[in-house]
């Protein structure tokens, strides 16, 4: 009876606990980032319906072809505008790009 | 009869005895279990701290963004008030003050070509850095150009 006992108890045992514990960090993405640009200015010239002979005899003087694109007064400001929202949209999307970079590759690792 | 009360005390004391190393053996595994435990609650304080600090850095990630798109459609506004400031219209402007509305519109052009570099991730010069003064800066996108300076 005695032996009985001994060997039931011993086989309702505890378990050890197993924990398992498997970490790898992702590999950093570190694409270079784009090269800033580098714009050519460009120059602006005015026409009126009293300034066009003259402004384009000037051209001719400095030996560029007699021709303008033109813009109104209303294109020329719809023209600035497009260029600040491009503008804005870029800069918006490059401070979003060093956001997340920033947040999941932090120069100095958290917690490490 | 004698000899098998012999056998039977023997028999009793080994079981004691395994009984005995038995219970020694769970308690080992129970302090081991134990420490793994502490070791667990640790580790997920920590997990809980990491998680505040992302959701500290997701805000202050978020505020930059809005703010950066609060200050750009300002330069916008700005601009848009150039344009069209009291009634101004710049077409008869420049019929009247053909020259000074042509430089200054070159010089505009060009201030808003060095926004786009900005934009683009240009570094700031030291004379953009440091400019404060109306005179001195951008005005074609101060905020991105001029950390600086604050509007007056």
């Amino acid at each position: 009876m005695l032996t009985l006992t001994i060997f039931l108890t011993s086989c309702s045992g505890i378990k050890q606990l197993e924990i398992f514990k498997q970490e790898v960090p992702r590999a950093n993405l570190n694409l270079d980032k784009p090269t800033p640009l580098q714009l050519e200015n460009l120059k602006w010239i005015i026409i009126t319906s009293e300034n066009a002979e003259e402004v384009f005899k000037k051209l001719e003087e400095q030996g560029i072809d007699p021709v303008l694109w033109g813009l109104t007064d209303k294109d020329f400001e719809l023209l600035a505008k497009n260029f600040a929202r491009i503008r804005n949209q870029l800069k918006i999307t490059n401070d979003l790009l060093e956001e997340y970079k920033e947040y999941y590759e932090p120069k100095e690792k958290k917690n490490d | 009869m004698r000899l098998f009360l012999i056998g039977i005390i023997i028999t009793s004391l080994l079981g004691a005895g395994a009984y005995v190393i038995k219970l020694q053996k769970d308690n080992g595994i129970l302090k081991a279990n134990a420490e793994k435990l502490e070791s667990a609650i640790g580790e997920q304080k920590q997990l809980i701290e990491n998680q505040k600090k992302d959701f500290t850095e997701i805000l202050n990630a978020n505020k930059k963004m809005n703010d950066l798109v609060n200050v750009l459609k300002k330069d916008l506004t700005d601009l848009d008030k150039r344009f069209n400031k009291k009634n101004r219209d710049v077409g008869k402007l420049a019929i009247q003050r053909t020259e000074s509305i042509e430089r200054i519109t070159n010089g505009a052009s060009a201030l808003a070509t060095r926004c786009i570099e900005i934009a683009s991730g240009s570094p700031l010069t030291e004379e953009e850095k440091n400019a404060t003064k109306k005179s001195e800066i951008n005005s074609e996108c101060p905020s991105i150009a001029n950390p600086n300076y604050i509007s007056y």
